[in-house]
């Protein structure tokens, strides 16, 4: 699969990247962007499909095959809840491990590799219910606004309701 | 100290394998085999415990082995008639000792007196059968693991004048009682573990005894093999009554491994004593042993070999000038032991003569497998980390798997162009197969290591509930997968509980019944296609129906307007939280025991199946699979999904345009097959898939899931049979209602595992709701 390699940039950004200082995988769903820590991400690859997952919430789009391992994948607008992407080859699964797991998320773009100073990072404001649940907080990035995914609260409670 | 951690660990890995063949033994032995290879084997068994024990200082495992051991011996002789008495005692001693291994290995420590009863009626049926005799008079609870050390000393330098001085008794002179015995190890005594310090030890409670090393082939350290044997020995022995059986007796274990020659003080051969000369003859300049110790002498910066053999010998608690008489040296030396020789030379990193290298072996794991595959030609194993076997296995499974879908990607053309291709391609499918087959029976192992453990646990509760049960085990050589073996052991013990304590009546009241005082719970293995069927049965009163019904309406588990039929009423005693005891004992009524057997067994892919017979007994069935990592299935499409069906449960599958479906009033569904009336699940309609074709096209499954009950799977589409590596979901999700796993196709993508029994009883709770 076209699984991109991320080594190369890293190594200097990494170097350049103070102590205070965090750097994210930024991706994209619809306009906006969204970013997790770059220590949690495992792997980059294209959307190739996944086997639906029978009695599970719409945002489980499945599981798919990773060298021998089962791993969910998660739509991440889905989870948003704005109705599931329909994904093309040119959409984006992002591996990531969250605990002692490994769980794939569906967007539609990863944009770069963005170094924040943790001190910008704001909280997200009260108000939707959503927001607060699924993001850590937010930081701004050249104008751009990027929400940190807080991705124990994405992949949790996926089964569906008995 | 985590080597000895390490050896300690093996130790008791190897005590529990003992503990396991005692109880086999004993099997044996109550059902009237008495023969003396069974009392050989209990008697090897303990004594490899007690030698273990030893050698870490398990004093109270050592004390009770001992007395045991010894009562043993004189069954064995035939001082003590194996009467049933007797074995049940023995029955009983293994317990004390498992308790004991368990507690050295736990660090809990038992009642000082624990066992001590046991340990006096050994004592009295050994004196009371033995009388007056004095060899028999070994007081037992004096028994003490610290022997006196027994004297060595190393043939070293002024060579005649040392001959000479061996012997105490003049030469010719015979002895009554008094023994020469030439010892000279093999490699294999070593490579088995065996430790001739023990060996002495032992001879040492047989009478007065001198020993003397001979290491006069210990060659230049540039020759030294650190595996050879260089060193060998001679002990007089002197005890009035001392017989050569009784010697012969000590060298038991390691016959065949060693040269032992037994003669009578004084009568030994010229040539023997030629031979020792020449050993003995060491000549100060230019010994071998000389120039080992020269090694030492910048650390020790000791000017002579000699002065540093007397250093050696400092370490004795009396220390000797050794400028006194060699006569005194060897009448009166210093005891020194192996052990504080062995202290002494080791941290010199002189690379020591053998005997000494190798004494921590003595815990080491060939001990008893050595002594057994030695005795009985038993099978040889290695132990090897599961963690190992397990990687093993997987790499097999992904390979299975790149085999088939290398397979799949041969078309015609490609079949007719390359035809050698294709011949490569079916050796390497044949070949995958065959490697495949021979890393399952790897993990396999007989059920045998957990049936053991059942006799233990039903004598207990014969005890506890005054009841009288016997125990009968059937089929314990059936192979079975070791993870599903390892689920299998708390299950079993619930279930066995169960039936002793439930199932099982008091013996008046089985009297009255009309039944045998005695109650049996028959436990039994047997392979049946792909699964392996495990038994609890017992002859009891069977399931009260009436007061399970009760007590499940009591708890809201039942609603009161449903009418279950026995045959769900009888399932409920898996209910979580459901006991039927009155009273809670410490065996059984806190109601989690057999919700324990239906998680435990599900979450190996297996069933169980209850059966009652009222008055007459109870039989409860674990369906399990073979193996846990390859499954036979076919392979399905609902909607545009692959999804697998386990082989094992499919009974038939046929095209839905033939079947028969009948409408039930609530709206779903029923098949009828040959006068029977089927559930049906459409497998569409459950998952949520949408289902393109029309229902002719589709298929049916019929499968049976446990109990007998059938259950019609409608399909989209049946793609074909194949094997597959399960894989878990729950390890990167969670499990997922009527999906049993996850498994990677031969195109890489994921297929489902139906959980057929699952879909059941969600449907069934659909219907109660």
């Amino acid at each position: 699969m076209e699984a991109l390699s991320l080594r190369d940039d890293l190594g200097d950004r990494a170097a350049a990247a103070g102590q205070n200082s965090l750097q994210l995988i930024a991706f994209s769903i619809g306009e906006q962007t969204y970013g997790v820590e770059i220590t949690t991400v495992r792997e980059i690859r294209a959307w190739n499909g996944a086997t639906p997952l029978p009695n599970t919430r719409e945002y489980v789009r499945g599981v798919i095959n990773l060298r021998g391992t089962i791993v969910p994948i998660f739509d991440l607008r889905a989870r948003f809840g704005d109705g599931q992407t329909s994904p093309t080859k040119n959409h984006v699964v992002v591996v990531m491990s969250v605990g002692d797991k490994w769980v794939g998320i569906l967007v539609d773009a990863v944009s770069d590799i963005l170094t924040v100073n943790r001190d910008d990072i704001h909280n997200v404001p009260e108000g939707n219910s959503i927001d607060t649940e699924l993001l850590n907080g937010i930081v701004t990035h050249e104008s751009r606004m990027v929400g940190l995914i807080d991705l124990q609260a994405v992949v949790s409670g996926a089964k569906a309701d008995a | 100290m985590s080597d000895l951690d390490d050896f300690k660990a093996t130790y008791f890995d190897e005590c529990s394998e003992l503990l396991t063949a005692l109880e086999e033994e004993f099997a044996a032995i109550e059902a009237g085999e008495r023969d003396s290879d069974r009392l050989n084997a209990v008697f090897r068994a303990i004594h490899s415990i007690k030698g273990g024990a030893g050698a870490f200082g398990f004093g109270a495992l050592v004390g009770f082995a001992h007395a045991y051991e010894t009562l043993l011996d004189y069954v064995r002789d035939g001082r003590v008639e194996l009467t049933d008495e007797v074995v049940s005692l023995c029955i009983r001693a293994n317990d004390i000792v498992a308790d004991h291994v368990n507690a050295a290995q736990t660090g809990e420590a038992l009642d000082a007196d624990y066992g001590a009863e046991e340990k006096a009626r050994f004592d009295a049926l050994a004196r009371g059968e033995s009388g007056e005799d004095d060899e028999g008079g070994e007081p037992l609870e004096d028994f003490d693991i610290d022997f006196t050390p027994v004297m060595v000393n190393l043939g070293h330098a002024e060579g005649e004048a040392a001959v000479e001085d061996v012997f105490d008794v003049p030469p010719m002179a015979p002895a009554e009682g008094s023994w020469e015995i030439r010892f000279t190890p093999h490699r294999a005594l070593y490579a088995r573990a065996n430790d001739p310090l023990l060996l002495f030890r032992e001879l040492a409670a047989l009478g007065t005894m001198r020993v003397k090393a001979r290491m006069g082939q210990v060659p230049p350290l540039s020759d030294f093999e650190p595996f050879a044997v260089y060193c060998s020995w001679e002990i007089s022995l002197s005890e009035p009554s001392l017989t050569e059986a009784q010697i012969r007796e000590v060298f038991e274990f390691v016959d065949g491994d060693c040269d032992i020659a037994i003669t009578q003080a004084g009568a030994v051969p010229a040539a023997d004593l030629a031979a020792m000369e020449d050993d003995l003859l060491l000549d100060t300049g230019e010994s071998d042993l000389a120039s080992l110790l020269a090694l030492t002498e910048d650390e020790m910066a000791l000017p002579e070999p000699e002065a540093a053999i007397a250093s050696l010998l400092d370490f004795a608690p009396e220390p000797k000038p050794v400028a006194a008489s060699k006569q005194d040296r060897f009448e009166e030396a210093p005891a020194l032991s192996f052990a504080d020789l062995a202290a002494t030379i080791a941290p010199a990193s002189v690379a020591a003569p053998k005997p000494v290298a190798v004494a921590p072996k003595a815990m080491a794991p060939a001990n008893s497998d050595g002594e057994e595959s030695h005795r009985s030609n038993g099978v040889q194993s290695i132990r090897v980390d599961l963690d190992k076997v397990d990687r093993v296995v997987n790499m097999v499974g992904e390979l299975v798997i790149t085999q088939s879908m290398l397979t799949q990607q041969m078309d015609e053309t490609l079949r007719a162009r390359y035809t050698e291709l294709v011949r490569g391609l079916e050796v390497l499918a044949q070949t995958t197969r065959g490697l495949q087959d021979s890393v399952m029976a790897i993990r396999a192992q007989p059920v045998k290591s957990v049936f053991s453990r059942m006799p233990r646990l039903v004598r207990e509760l014969a005890t506890k509930t005054s009841k009288r049960i016997k125990l009968e085990t059937i089929g314990e050589n059936t192979e079975i997968d070791k993870t599903v073996i390892e689920q299998l052991s708390d299950p079993l013990t619930h279930m066995i509980r169960n039936s002793a304590d439930h199932g099982i009546e008091s013996p008046d009241k089985r009297l009255a019944a009309g039944k045998s005082e005695t109650g049996t719970i028959r436990l039994s293995a047997e392979q049946a296609g792909g699964n392996i069927l495990i038994i609890v049965e017992d002859d009891g009163a069977g399931i009260n129906r009436e007061r399970v019904l009760k007590l499940a309406r009591d708890k809201g588990i039942v609603a009161p307007d449903f009418t279950p039929s026995d045959e769900q009423i009888d399932q409920l005693i898996f209910a979580p939280g459901f006991s039927t005891a009155e009273a809670v004992s410490d065996i059984s009524g806190r109601g989690v025991g057999m919700d324990v057997v239906l998680s435990n067994i599900k979450k190996i892919g297996g069933s169980v199946h209850v059966r009652s017979w009222t008055g007459k007994g109870c039989r409860m069935t674990l369906r399990l699979p073979l193996t846990l990592a390859v499954l036979d299935v076919m392979l399905v499409k609902v909607g545009e999904s692959p999804y697998v069906v386990p082989l094992s449960s499919i009974v038939e599958t046929m095209q839905c345009s033939r079947a028969s479906f009948e409408r039930v009033p609530s709206g779903g569904r029923v098949l009828q097959v040959r006068g029977e009336y089927v559930q049906v699940i459409d497998l569409g309609k459950r998952f949520g898939l949408a289902k393109p074709a029309s229902s002719a096209d589709q298929f049916v499954v019929l499968c049976e899931s446990e109990g007998s009950q059938k259950v019609a799977l409608v399909v989209d589409d049946i793609i074909g049979q194949q094997q597959v590596v399960i894989k878990s979901l729950e390890e990167n999700f969670e499990r997922v209602e009527g999906i049993a796993g996850g498994t990677i196709l031969g195109d890489g993508n994921v297929a489902l595992i139906v959980d057929v029994q699952g879909l059941r009883t969600t449907h069934l709770h659909q219907n109660a709701a």
